[in-house]
């Protein structure tokens, strides 16, 4: 009975760990005073890290209108669930107004959206086309 | 005519409310009124394949709901359908968690549930690379009479498959298998290549299997407009699979191999239908299967569940 048990009590303690684990490291996430800590600096260290060359990438859609509403319409399908719909971050996800992300380079934008910054919850989107990524730098870019 | 297509569909739904497919079609409604419940609908950036895996992993707290079906023409034996479902979580980003629960129903034959799977998919490479490895362990514990061909190792054949439903489900398959998946993304195209390696916990030898895909959108930037048909929705590409043999006799020959043309259309609003008509190509495979799903992706699953625990 328990040989046959083990794979289900398996599972339900990995689901358990798995959600548990997930929703603490996305979830809101607040301090004593109430205020929001997000991952900013860890996004900072990672964006750090992008090669030196993606500073001179140079985005073929600068200045496209379209492209930022395209880029506005991928945000929302991909990133609003934990960015915020306004990018104001929610939980550990940053808040993509603040400084240091709207000084990086489009370039280091990109790279970083391919690469994400998996041990810190951001997924990679190396599976959007580089021309969708584009946009949503496009559309990051127009959030100053 | 009339007859014949009353006949037809009292045929399906037997199919699916006979006794061992009833928990499975309690299990997939639920989790459809749960999903309209808790839903807030995203396009996940999965590739299409059916057999193959890539190295895009469930986004972090998201879970994917996915019914899928295969339908399969049998030489010696009647023809089948095999539904089941996936639930597939986003653990961590580099950690992606996935449940199984499989039934299939044969013509003239019977219907019933087959068992379950759950794999895991982990990357071990933190950063984007020309090629990118995942590593996935899964635990199948199913019946001689699964029918879902999600993957074809050793010298699976179509003959496996011929036994009634009663004889074949006296089998107990339970097994560890293993992936090696390296995975490729150049100029908007998807390249994965699967090698497998899978081992019945009794006493059988290690089987082997191999799958590999291509796939592409038909338009790699988006409009800015949402739109149903528009290019940027659809995914086309191609897998191959089949068997090679095992440790004691590592071969193509004496397995099947099937070649696939797949097409996936996401909708905006989170849902996917793929469908990908599977050739056999040589004499030990199934001349035809038709593979077809419909998938949803719950966005934040997992910190809205969690959310209940705090």
């Amino acid at each position: 009975m328990i040989h046959k048990l083990a794979p289900a009590m398996l599972l339900v303690v990995s689901i358990t760990f798995g959600i548990a684990g997930s929703g603490s490291a996305t979830g809101p996430n607040s301090s004593r005073h109430g205020e929001r800590e997000t991952d900013d600096r860890g996004v900072l260290q990672a964006i750090a890290k992008a090669p030196v060359k993606t500073r001179q990438w140079h985005n073929p859609y600068d200045d496209q209108p379209s492209a930022i509403l395209a880029g506005k319409k991928l945000y929302i399908q991909h990133c609003a669930e934990c960015h915020g719909a306004n990018g104001r971050g929610i939980g550990r996800a940053v808040n993509l107004h603040l400084p240091y992300v709207q000084r990086a380079t489009p370039g280091e934008l990109e790279w970083f959206l391919r690469d994400g910054n998996l041990w810190a919850g951001m997924p990679s989107w190396s599976g959007l086309p580089e021309q969708r990524r584009w946009q949503i730098v496009s559309y990051l870019k127009s959030l100053r | 005519m009339i007859f014949r297509f009353r006949h037809i569909s009292l045929r399906f739904a037997s199919w699916w409310f006979p006794g061992g497919t009833r928990f499975f079609v309690r299990v997939s409604l639920g989790f459809f009124i749960l999903y309209f419940v808790l839903v807030q609908r995203t396009n996940a950036q999965e590739t299409p394949y059916f057999v193959a895996y890539s190295h895009h992993l469930e986004e972090p707290g998201n879970l994917e709901i996915e019914l899928s079906t295969n339908y399969g023409t049998q030489t010696r034996g009647n023809d089948f359908i095999a539904p089941w479902v996936e639930f597939e979580y986003g653990v961590k980003a580099w950690w992606t968690s996935e449940f199984y629960l499989d039934s299939q129903a044969t013509f003239g034959d019977s219907a019933l549930f087959t068992g379950f799977r759950w794999e895991n998919r982990f990357r071990p490479l933190m950063h984007e690379h020309w090629i990118n490895p995942i590593l996935y362990v899964e635990y199948e514990n199913l019946n001689g009479a699964d029918k879902t061909t999600i993957e074809v190792v050793g010298f699976d054949t179509q003959a496996d498959h011929a036994p009634r439903n009663t004889e074949a489900s006296k089998e107990h398959q339970h097994e560890l298998e293993t992936k090696l998946i390296l995975s490729s993304d150049y100029k908007g195209w998807n390249i994965s290549e699967n090698f497998i390696g899978e081992k019945n916990l009794g006493h059988q030898p290690w089987e082997f299997g191999y799958a590999a895909g291509a796939s592409r959108p038909l338009r790699l930037s988006a409009t800015p407009e949402t739109c149903n048909f528009c290019l940027e929705n659809f995914v086309v590409g191609a897998e191959f699979f089949g068997g090679l043999g095992t440790s004691w006799n590592f071969t193509t020959a004496g397995t099947s191999h099937y070649a696939a043309p797949i097409v996936k259309w996401h909708l905006p609003h989170g849902v996917s239908f793929r469908v990908s008509p599977a050739f056999g190509l040589n004499g030990n495979s199934h001349a035809f299967l038709l593979r077809w799903g419909v998938s949803y992706e719950i966005d934040g699953f997992g910190r809205k569940v969690g959310g209940w625990f705090r």
